[in-house]
């Protein structure tokens, strides 16, 4: 099957899909699983060696792209994790051969953002390190994690959650939303330390809860804290004091050791 | 004719000298020759004399600027001095002849080290006739490789023929004599800035190398790699010979090459990280042993590159300790001051990331401290703990940090900034409102402030607790220090230091005796060996 016969056949039907204002996802997700077959017995899944010619790139770049977005689409991350994967061939070692293509960056961007939402802070500084310098300060769509990442390792996570409206575009929500829920526990677990006592209107906005008393209450249950209808106020539990006990173990076994080591020397 | 061009452009000493020399022997090969031979066998006998090599350095250094000082009025003499220059390199050169043949018999490494040592000394008063006449004497007559090596230095085979006198007519060559021939016209071509040829050198001398498996070429083939890289580095094809370098590595750690594994594992991470491919590069890492009896020079470099990859993977207190060994690994002279520039810079942000403060007296230092400038501005700041200042020293030195790749390292250090100057204010003050907090860190909103210092108590920074209602930071009254168990950890850390410490310096103690013990007995074979030789040394 060449290249042209898949893409009449395939090819311009799911980019018809996907393109119309309400892509039927499913129907996208048959396209893209025949695709890849096609693909990779085209060898361009993950080209290597003999270079194809550009047209079948560009080609075989575009199903990849569309299938990342599909992905977020669907919710699908380990798969928009393999598109992302694929992809860094036709970005990376292709660049020179392909002319770049304008999803490039935003997905690149939601790649970082996956990233942090996984809490995988080390691969999302090795991912940073590729981008162009230029780029990681001007492009909208790398900006964005870049300055999100910035804000978690502060600590000011109220930036955070305002970031939520300034995404560059729709896709990057999907991500956000995912690292809402772990900002939340962060702030939980600090709070738990910086705080002896907190009104639970307060807790509210501090923890972004959107004027809904019960999701609170459900939160206050899950960590486990204490609530005094009376004051209205939430009770954090000091779990560090007064509990110095002597570590008698650990104290005979280095004692033990010292001797050991001691005889050995003398 | 362009290459020629650009040799004679550069305005060193040694190129007009060459010129010199090249002018005068078409002219008259027959007379310069003979000198040049006899003188080089009086000089051979002096050298022999002579014990150590650098005084000849000395020598050779001084007489050059004499030739430069004089230079109008005794051209006769000049020549004669170029002449006489030449004699004592090709002298060198066929010393470390009869050294790397005295390897091959003795199955010997050390004595193939001693050649290349003399590489650096050699490289700086190397010309085309010196290799030419070198390369005509090494090699049988009707030689291959001897016609193509000449045409590298453009010089005619054909002129071979009334040099054919030789007295020495050799029959056949050792692959490492001719491998090190090799290496010196490389070496030639990449000081001439020939990169073409260079590379077209390169690339058939890595396939002789591949065609050929003795142990005895294992330095010399390390050396040709580095410089088949760096030819491509120079003319930007880096990415090229990815594969070739991957194949080559496999082939080294076959047959145990270790020379050539540890140089090519660190030509790859190079590589990765001229592109910024740090998790190829990582990868490459964890799925290579890099080879204990590597060389200190190649070992100070791959623990820099671990550094690099570590620090950018935030695991700060490993890539410290990579660091401070390549540091310490790498030879502290002025011809290393790139190296020791580039692991400083980044030790620098290393230490500023994991929260401790470099030592001044890192920056004092006269090979580091122009280049250091711009890093010891971000330290002072980050020390402050003052915002605005960082970014003003941030957007002023922006580009020399892109340009050590640094910069996505410092941008990182906004953080700590923060953190040192929330400590600052939790020390000075026991409550202080975080309105005040907002406007002494320059932060942007209180309740920026307010998750900020949340973080930094639950982080372990500060000891504090923030009244929410009242708004305001409180900081907690120090405990003392001695009702916690906080000394014995302390203690219990230093006391297995110093243990660990007595236990590797008996270990290396044992070894070492052991090593000597080796090596005297292996001198004693050899000095009973080459008795005469080397009795005619002193």
């Amino acid at each position: 099957m060449s290249v042209v016969s898949v893409g009449s056949q395939l090819y311009e039907p799911l980019k018809k899909e996907f393109n119309s204002p309400n892509p039927n996802l499913e129907k996208c997700g048959t396209y893209l699983a025949k695709l890849k077959i096609s693909l990779s017995e085209l060898a361009l899944l993950l080209p290597e060696g003999e270079i194809p010619n550009t047209e079948e790139l560009l080609i075989a770049r575009d199903i990849l792209e569309i299938g990342a977005y599909w992905s977020v689409q669907v919710k699908d991350i380990p798969s928009f994790e393999r598109y992302i994967a694929q992809l860094q061939t036709y970005y990376s070692d292709y660049s020179s051969l392909l002319p770049p293509s304008p999803k490039m960056y935003p997905l690149i961007g939601l790649n970082l953002l996956r990233l942090l939402s996984q809490n995988r802070i080390a691969e999302f500084h090795t991912a940073l390190e590729n981008i162009d310098p230029q780029q990681l300060l001007e492009n909208v769509y790398i900006k964005h994690p870049v300055h999100l990442e910035q804000c978690l390792m502060e600590g000011s996570y109220n930036k955070v959650w305002n970031a939520r409206a300034e995404v560059p575009a729709a896709e990057y929500l999907f991500f956000i939303d995912i690292l809402m829920g772990t900002i939340r526990n962060e702030i939980a677990s600090c709070s738990e330390k910086a705080y002896s006592s907190l009104p639970l209107a307060d807790a509210e906005t501090l923890l972004f809860f959107n004027n809904s008393l019960h999701e609170v209450m459900n939160f206050v249950h899950e960590r486990g804290w204490v609530v005094k209808p009376a004051e209205n106020k939430i009770y954090f539990t000091t779990k560090d004091e007064n509990k110095i006990e002597i570590p008698s173990t650990s104290i005979i076994q280095h004692t033990l050791n010292y001797a050991r080591e001691l005889e050995q020397i003398v | 004719m362009v290459q020629k061009k650009n040799s004679n452009n550069t305005p060193t000493r040694r190129s007009t000298r060459n010129k010199k020399s090249a002018e005068e022997e078409p002219e008259q090969p027959k007379p310069t020759k003979r000198i040049t031979r006899s003188l080089a066998k009086k000089l051979e006998e002096e050298s022999k004399n002579k014990v150590t090599e650098s005084s000849e350095d000395v020598e050779m250094a001084v007489e050059n600027q004499d030739v430069e000082m004089a230079q109008a009025e005794e051209i006769d003499e000049d020549a004669k001095k170029a002449g006489e220059a030449d004699a004592l390199v090709l002298a060198d050169i066929k010393q470390n002849f009869i050294l790397l043949e005295r390897a091959v018999a003795t199955i010997e490494s050390r004595f193939t080290t001693r050649v290349l040592r003399t590489t650096a000394s050699i490289r700086k008063r190397l010309n085309a006739n010196i290799l030419a006449q070198a390369i005509k004497e090494a090699f049988p007559r009707d030689s291959v490789d001897k016609a193509r090596l000449l045409s590298y230095l453009n010089k005619d085979s054909v002129m071979e023929i009334d040099a054919e006198e030789n007295s020495r007519e050799a029959t056949s060559i050792l692959p490492e004599i001719d491998l090190y021939l090799h290496l010196l016209v490389l070496i030639y071509l990449l000081d001439k800035q020939d990169f073409d040829k260079g590379i077209l050198l390169a690339n058939e001398t890595i396939n002789k190398i591949k065609n050929t498996n003795r142990r005895t070429l294992d330095q010399l083939s390390a050396r040709i790699y580095f410089f088949y890289a760096r030819f491509y580095e120079l003319t930007g094809n880096l990415a090229e010979i990815r594969p070739a370098l991957l194949a080559a590595q496999r082939t080294a750690t076959l047959r145990h090459d270790d020379d050539s594994q540890a140089t090519l594992i660190n030509l790859l991470l190079r590589n990765y990280f001229h592109y910024n491919l740090y998790d190829q590069a990582d990868k490459l890492v964890s799925k290579t042993t890099f080879p204990e009896t590597a060389g200190n020079n190649q070992q100070a470099r791959y623990m820099y590159y671990l550094g690099r990859i570590k620090a950018i993977q935030l695991d700060y207190t490993l890539s410290h300790t990579h660091l401070l060994q390549a540091i310490r690994k790498a030879p502290q002279n002025t011809a290393t001051a790139g190296f020791q520039q580039a692991v400083y810079k980044l030790s620098i942000i290393v230490q500023l990331l994991m929260g401790e403060i470099p030592e001044r007296s890192i920056f004092r230092q006269p090979v580091l401290k122009k280049p250091l400038i711009p890093y010891l501005h971000i330290v002072q700041v980050v020390r402050i703990g003052d915002l605005s200042n960082f970014q003003e020293t941030l957007a002023k030195y922006g580009d020399v940090f892109r340009n050590d790749k640094t910069y996505t390292l410092i941008l990182r250090l906004r953080h700590n900034v923060i953190k040192t100057g929330i400590r600052m204010i939790s020390l000075s003050y026991s409550r202080i409102p975080l309105r005040d907090i907002c406007l002494k860190l320059h932060l942007d909103s209180e309740e920026d402030a307010e998750y900020i210092v949340a973080k930094a108590i639950r982080d372990g920074v500060i000891d504090a607790i923030i009244d929410h209602e009242k708004g305001f930071m409180k900081s907690k009254e120090i405990v003392d220090i001695y009702s916690t168990n906080e000394p014995q950890i302390a203690f219990h850390q230093r006391i297995s230091f110093c243990l660990n410490l007595h236990n590797e310096k008996e270990l290396a103690s044992a070894e070492a005796l052991r090593e000597r013990e080796r090596e005297l007995a292996q001198e004693i074979a050899e000095g009973e060996m080459d008795e005469d030789d080397d009795v005619a040394d002193f």
